[in-house]
């Protein structure tokens, strides 16, 4: 068993509880031990470029510190904690932000010198507990799941600050599903923009944005689609509710489907709470009673 | 109220420390523009925001509703071959209205309903980009 630091955010305790639990109990399973920051704060959900915006990055370098009680490699899930974590960390310890981080870090209580690293659940998967081990612990394959791997933006760019795989065409989460049986399908919008946080007072504007990726995954044959971010997973499947067309697609957290798939009761995987009823397409494939 | 008693040249000077970038880099070949996700109701579009600002028209961009519409996603940034990032521009432009209290969100027209289905991430990332 191997322990690693990990850090929910705002939003994983209530409204993307699916994606948290999902992921914890199948870390367990894996051999790996998520032990979450004792005391942590939400890192600000959006990261802020503005040159003399400090107090923006006081928040996540609180928690990159106090990770540090834990391990050297913090872990996260939702894509926008991912984000702004990586790159908060990444900008400030830049050579050219020395006065930058002088002031910032005087607003802290303790010292710190950047050396928390940041990674996706994803990239905990690949790297630490391996795709081809993932592989030995798969109970119920995956098999003929046409899924879409939507990443959206925050994982991906900006891809020199983030360095998280390719900006354009990421495959991380697809070579997941290879490893559980699934079959994830090829489709050209797997890092556009579902609209964000623009949904709260453009809800016309976002509801376009949504209706593009779903239609572009619609057509590449998918049954079903799975994301890393609460808001994505809320564009994408609650506002299928507002749409002019139906397109009657599940919209997973990528955990869920990982879960499942090793063996975890899917009574601890919330299968009702989602817009789009997936427990149809689950029996339809043999992974649900 | 606008600080429309700086001239231009002090408010493009000021965009461009908060964005860290140069305005004038911009050759405008609209790729930008081209993969924004929400250009198609943006007024003006990210490469016209960028034109008007080289052309000096610091005040139209600002007053302009395109502005808040950026969804902050960094497709713009990341593709542009002048390493321009419109995205930092925006927020530059946001940054500097929110400094002088003008800002679009009204907090008692978001639905009631939407409150208690949307992730709170969704609020707090549009608080931090759409008010003070
Ligand atoms: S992509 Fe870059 S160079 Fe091209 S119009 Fe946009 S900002 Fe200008
Ligand atoms: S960052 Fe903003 S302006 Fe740039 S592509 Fe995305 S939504 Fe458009």
């Amino acid at each position: 068993m191997i322990t690693l630091a990990y850090y929910p955010g705002c939003t994983l305790y209530t409204k993307g509880k699916n994606l948290d639990i999902a992921a914890r109990k199948s870390a367990e399973l894996l051999g790996v031990e998520l032990k979450e920051l004792e005391s942590w704060n939400c890192c600000g959900a959006i990261y802020s470029p503005v040159t003399d915006d400090i107090a923006s990055q006081v928040a996540p370098i609180r928690n990159l510190i106090e990770a540090q009680k834990i391990s050297r490699k913090l872990v996260t899930l939702c894509a926008a904690c991912y984000n702004v974590l990586k790159r908060a960390n990444r900008n400030l310890f830049l050579p050219e932000n020395y006065q930058y981080r002088k002031r910032l870090l005087n607003y802290l209580e303790e010292s710190y010198d950047g050396s928390t690293e940041t990674i996706h659940y994803l990239e905990m998967l690949r790297d630490i507990v391996g795709f081809e081990n993932l592989k030995t612990h798969v109970q119920k394959h995956l098999t003929s799941l046409r899924v879409a791997a939507y990443y959206g933006c925050l994982m991906v760019r900006p891809s020199e600050e983030l360095m998280f795989d390719n900006p354009d065409n990421p495959t991380v989460m697809e070579e997941m599903f290879l490893a559980l049986g699934a079959s994830p399908v090829n489709y050209a919008f797997k890092t556009e923009c579902c609209g964000g946080y623009i949904v709260v007072n453009q809800p016309e504007v976002a509801k376009r944005c949504a209706q593009t990726i779903l239609e572009n995954i619609a057509n590449a044959g998918a049954e079903c689609i799975a994301t890393t971010c609460p808001l994505c997973q809320y564009s994408l499947d609650n506002q299928q509710k507002v749409m002019s067309k139906e397109y009657k697609l599940p919209v997973f957290y990528f955990t869920q489907l990982l879960a499942l798939s090793i063996g975890i009761s899917p009574e601890l995987l919330n299968f009702d709470n989602h817009y789009i009823d997936p427990k149809p397409l689950l029996k339809e494939k043999g992974l649900l009673l | 109220m606008l600080p429309n008693l700086r001239s231009n040249e002090e408010l493009l000077k000021e965009i461009e420390n908060l964005s860290g970038q140069r305005i004038i880099d911009c050759y405008q070949c609209g790729e930008c523009t081209a993969g924004c996700p929400v250009a198609f109701a943006m007024e003006p579009v990210p490469n016209q925001a960028i034109r008007l600002l080289q052309l000096g028209y610091i005040d139209e961009v600002l007053k302009s509703s395109g502005i808040w519409l950026c969804a902050s996603c960094n497709v713009c940034g990341e593709r542009c071959p002048r390493g321009v990032d419109y995205g930092k521009i925006a927020d530059a432009l946001r940054t500097i209205n929110l400094r002088n209290n003008n800002y679009p969100l009204v907090l008692e027209k978001i639905d009631k309903e939407f409150i208690n289905q949307a992730p709170q991430q969704a609020f707090i990332a549009a608080f931090r980009k759409l008010t003070t």
